[in-house]
């Protein structure tokens, strides 16, 4: 990506798309509110807000190509100043071809952009033109001199995550290594260019990591903050009893495994947990998460993490009850979830995977600090590995768009106000199914931290 | 905590600590503060700590949180901790009960959680 990407989460993605590519008399604008956070040496700006102006707005002025009354901003400024965001006026050139600012937007940015960060000092602000897949815009980021970026990077979720500007073409030497994958991947570079943070490292991770690797990812960062003992040979994939006897930390084994497939995959192991500085650091650099962990805490975490920097996230667990021992036959129960979290669609608090309630249990009702862990539940290899193969799929889709690239939430529709994206494993009748989830709209998770990036300090 | 409070708070800190120790930042209707530089007791590792405070006006006490890594007076870390996400940071909870309500100031909130660090344990 350039040094300064925007991302767009499901839904306000379309609407912005939708406003500044309607057909009219004139060009549309629309104003896009952002908070931003410093991503591995970028900025990454988050879309939090879209604002229109009204048909009456506009001027009857053919020597721009759109032309409004200065008050129409208002309700925009104040909206920003309010919530403490950036602002964004975003327009369309609708013709193919390099996204440039005309004279006359540059003109226009030079007079608005130090304005709007007049009001809203702290944050970043500018000018967007889009085009027909590519961008540009004039920004004004925060202790800088305002600038022009030529190729700025858009970041639109929707059933897949799409770049634009996209990938110029495969350049992997070695393309005959995936040249049977090709027709499901399309352009290796997708994949060549992408990082997956992997959460977790064992019955589940651990297949996660080496179907990436096998797939040719660029770049997987595990994280997990154990050592292997004997009790993970049964399911964790590359370990071996040596590992047990030495202790190896997860991620070492990881590393081993990732080298030993040979397809290029860097892997980056990071032994800690969420939400540990360094690990949340270098989640926030991934372009999808794979949560792998055993307890509600830590999916939150995720959660927040991936809403905040506006990530896609795919949670995947299992569970293994036995049953009553009046009703032995079948005598467990195998329930799983894979949920594919895009940013600005359901959440898992949203749907009820997450609650207080469900959280206080986790430590009986006391602080996060009484967290024992889980050692001693049911695993078992076989049903790690479906709904692990599963999410890898989902990542599959997210970077390649195999199924489909819509940024329109109806296409994650599933039927009513249902996403797609929730399925539920039965491993006793051995299926996996979508049964959907719905986003909440007064969601509090998500009114907090969709799109909220980094806390940004100014003086009191 | 009303949203008078939250604003009165804030100003108190800049009084106590100085305009260049306290910074805020909004988070989705919480004041987040940040003061650089909190004295711990004597033997505290580091001595010093930056402390955040979670103002929420939904909420009937303010939240305070120091730096992970933060060690007692006695060289032991704290029991019963963890470190949680605010504002996109990582920061140190801890386990500390005082009767407190507004009319006490947010000053002495801030100087029974300071306590906390005092604890032998």
């Amino acid at each position: 990506m350039s040094d300064v990407q925007l991302r767009l989460p499901l839904g306000l993605g379309h609407e912005l798309h939708s406003l500044v590519f309607a057909n009219g008399q004139h060009e549309r604008v629309a104003f896009c509110l952002v908070s931003h956070a410093r991503v591995a040496g970028a900025t990454v700006l988050v879309a939090r807000k879209i604002l229109s102006l009204g048909d009456g707005d506009y001027l009857d002025d053919g020597a721009h190509g759109a032309a409004w009354r200065g008050t129409s901003m208002l309700p925009a400024i104040e909206a920003a100043m309010h919530e403490d965001l950036g602002i964004f006026l975003v327009h369309a050139h609708d013709f193919p071809g390099r996204a440039r600012l005309s004279s006359d937007d540059l003109a226009s940015a030079r007079r608005l952009v130090p304005m709007f960060a007049a009001r809203v000092p702290g944050r970043p602000h500018g000018s967007i033109v889009l085009g027909r897949g590519a961008a540009a815009g004039f920004l004004a980021l925060p202790n800088e001199h305002a600038r022009l970026v030529r190729d700025l990077s858009i970041r639109w979720m929707g059933k897949s995550i799409v770049d634009w500007p996209r990938a110029n073409g495969d350049t992997r030497s070695d393309a005959e290594i995936f040249d049977r994958q090709a027709l499901v991947v399309g352009n290796q570079d997708c994949l060549a260019r992408s990082t997956v943070a992997v959460v977790g490292l064992c019955g589940g991770g651990s297949h996660v990591v080496q179907q990436l690797a096998h797939q040719g990812i660029g770049k997987v960062l595990g994280v997990d903050p154990d050592t292997s003992d004997l009790t993970n040979l049964h399911r964790q994939v590359g370990m071996c009893p040596a590992d047990a006897e030495r202790k190896s930390p997860k991620t070492k084994i990881m590393a081993r495994l990732v080298k030993s497939i040979g397809t290029g995959t860097r892997f980056i192991g990071i032994v800690g947990r969420v939400p540990d500085a360094e690990v949340v650091e270098a989640l926030k650099s991934a372009d999808v998460i794979v949560g792998c962990v055993d307890n509600l805490r830590a999916r939150a975490d995720l959660q927040e993490v991936a809403w905040r920097y506006c990530i896609s996230y795919v949670d995947v667990g299992v569970s293994i009850r036995p049953r009553p021992a009046a009703e032995h036959d079948p005598r467990v129960t195998i329930g799983g979830n894979v949920l594919v979290l895009v940013p600005g669609g359901y959440c898992m608090w949203c749907a009820g995977f997450l609650s207080d309630e469900k959280l206080a249990a986790e430590t009986d009702g006391k602080g996060r600090s009484y967290f024992q862990g889980k050692k001693g539940e049911a695993q078992v290899i076989s049903f790690n590995g479906l709904v692990a193969s599963q999410a890898v799929t989902e990542v599959l889709q997210l970077l390649t768009a195999f199924r489909g690239s819509s940024i329109d939430p109806a296409s994650l529709a599933l039927e009513g106000d249902l996403q797609r994206g929730a399925l539920k494993l039965d491993g006793v009748r051995g299926t996996l199914e979508d049964w959907g989830a719905k986003r909440r709209p007064q969601c509090p998770a998500c009114d907090r931290s969709l799109g909220a990036g980094s806390a940004v300090w100014k003086a009191a | 905590m009303t949203p008078t409070f939250v604003t009165e708070a804030v100003q108190v800190l800049r009084n106590c600590y100085g305009d260049d120790q306290i910074r805020t930042a909004g988070d989705g209707g919480r004041t987040l503060v940040r003061v650089s530089e909190v004295d711990l007791y004597e033997g505290s590792t580091p001595r010093a700590t930056p402390m955040l405070l979670v103002l929420d006006p939904g909420q009937p006490k303010p939240l305070a949180y120091v730096q992970p890594g933060q060690l007692l007076a006695n060289g032991k870390a704290p029991k019963s901790t963890s470190i949680v996400m605010v504002g996109g940071e990582s920061w140190l909870q801890f386990s500390f009960n005082i009767p407190w309500d507004e009319s006490m100031g947010i000053i002495r909130f801030v100087a029974a959680a300071r306590q906390r660090f005092a604890q032998d344990e």
